[in-house]
């Protein structure tokens, strides 16, 4: 089973999200920050980040920067998710690693699509 | 061998350098620009001495300073200096693109409640939907008694999907049952919305699973 890591400050949003993620048949595990994600990120071999922008402590784009610095974690695929629709912030998460750039709300069924089709397959690691 | 003095102690071999910055305001605000981060970082520590004069020249070296451990010494000074020029120095961030400084003056504006509050309702009905995000963002972590209020308002008024959210997800925490038939009305407001209707039940789940 794909597993899938869901970073972001808002309770209601990572709840949305797991619900979808888990009906595409993720497994899922949630993070508040970029420093907890990270944290997991180093322990557990994830085939999907999805990261939002703004959290305290550590934000989205240091996180996926210090992502795609990290030989371990370089290659996973990353969709930022952000409330944030001007052209500047998604060339700014596609500059720091951004896989795919996605504009809160997100619709079920389109999500469960691109999630599926970015992840790793988590089989063949 | 260094050489030593008739009274046993070592004789100096050199003058000491002079300082390059004094240590007054002038030359704090001075050492505030210097080359080094270090020097930078210290004159940020030193400057909180100087509370309200300091302000200015703190807020305008967050917009340009890019090295992580000063910025965080410079919100450091902010927050131990606070008060009302702090919070005006610090809302404009919001309106930045940089990330960063956003959260940090986030993180910063969460903890000055009594300046922050007077505010609040300005931010909150900013026309910049990302400004009145980051103030639902303040508000997570603002012990305020009118913050309740605040998010009523936001779930009432606001015309943003997302702002509605987030407002739901924070009322989540600090609501009570006599708010839920507002939680309710916000499905209304935003029929064709699947996010809405969710973050609702979830807010509804979460103040009544409190009682």
């Amino acid at each position: 089973m794909r597993r899938a890591l869901i970073v972001d400050d808002a309770v209601t949003v990572r709840l949305y999200h797991r619900k979808i993620l888990e009906e595409a048949g993720f497994q899922v595990e949630e993070a508040e920050n970029g420093v907890e994600a990270l944290e997991k990120a180093l322990v557990t071999p994830y085939d999907l980040l999805l990261v939002d922008v703004n959290m305290p402590k550590m934000d989205g784009y240091t996180l996926l920067r210090e992502v795609r610095s990290t030989p371990e974690l370089e290659g996973v695929p990353a969709i930022m998710i952000s409330t944030e629709s001007e052209k500047h912030d998604r060339e700014h998460a596609y500059r720091v690693g951004a896989n795919l750039y996605l504009v809160k709300p997100v619709r079920p069924e389109a999500f469960r699509l691109l999630a599926a089709l970015m992840a790793r397959n988590g089989e063949s690691r | 061998m260094g050489l030593v003095k008739a009274d046993g102690k070592p004789a100096a071999t050199s003058k000491p350098s002079p300082r390059k910055y004094t240590r007054d305001l002038t030359g704090l605000l001075a050492e505030l620009n210097d080359q080094q981060p270090k020097a930078r970082r210290w004159a940020a520590r030193d400057l909180v001495a100087y509370g309200e004069e300091a302000v200015g020249a703190l807020c305008e070296r967050l917009r340009t300073e890019p090295e992580p451990s000063v910025r965080e010494a410079l919100f450091d000074a902010l927050l131990a200096i606070g008060g009302d020029a702090v919070v005006e120095g610090l809302i404009p961030l919001l309106r930045g693109e940089d990330a960063g400084l956003r959260n940090g003056a986030v993180e910063v504006l969460g903890q000055l409640p009594e300046a922050v509050g007077p505010r609040m309702e300005v931010l909150l009905a900013d026309p910049n939907p990302d400004v009145r995000l980051f103030g639902l963002d303040i508000l997570r972590d603002l012990p305020h008694p009118e913050a309740p209020r605040w998010l009523m308002g936001v779930l009432e008024q606001d015309p943003h999907v997302n702002v509605v959210t987030v407002a739901l997800d924070r009322l989540a925490e600090v609501g009570t049952p006599e708010m839920t038939p507002a939680v309710r009305a916000v499905k209304d407001r935003f029929p064709d919305e699947p996010f809405v209707a969710f973050a609702v039940d979830t807010a509804l789940d979460r103040i009544l699973g409190g009682e």
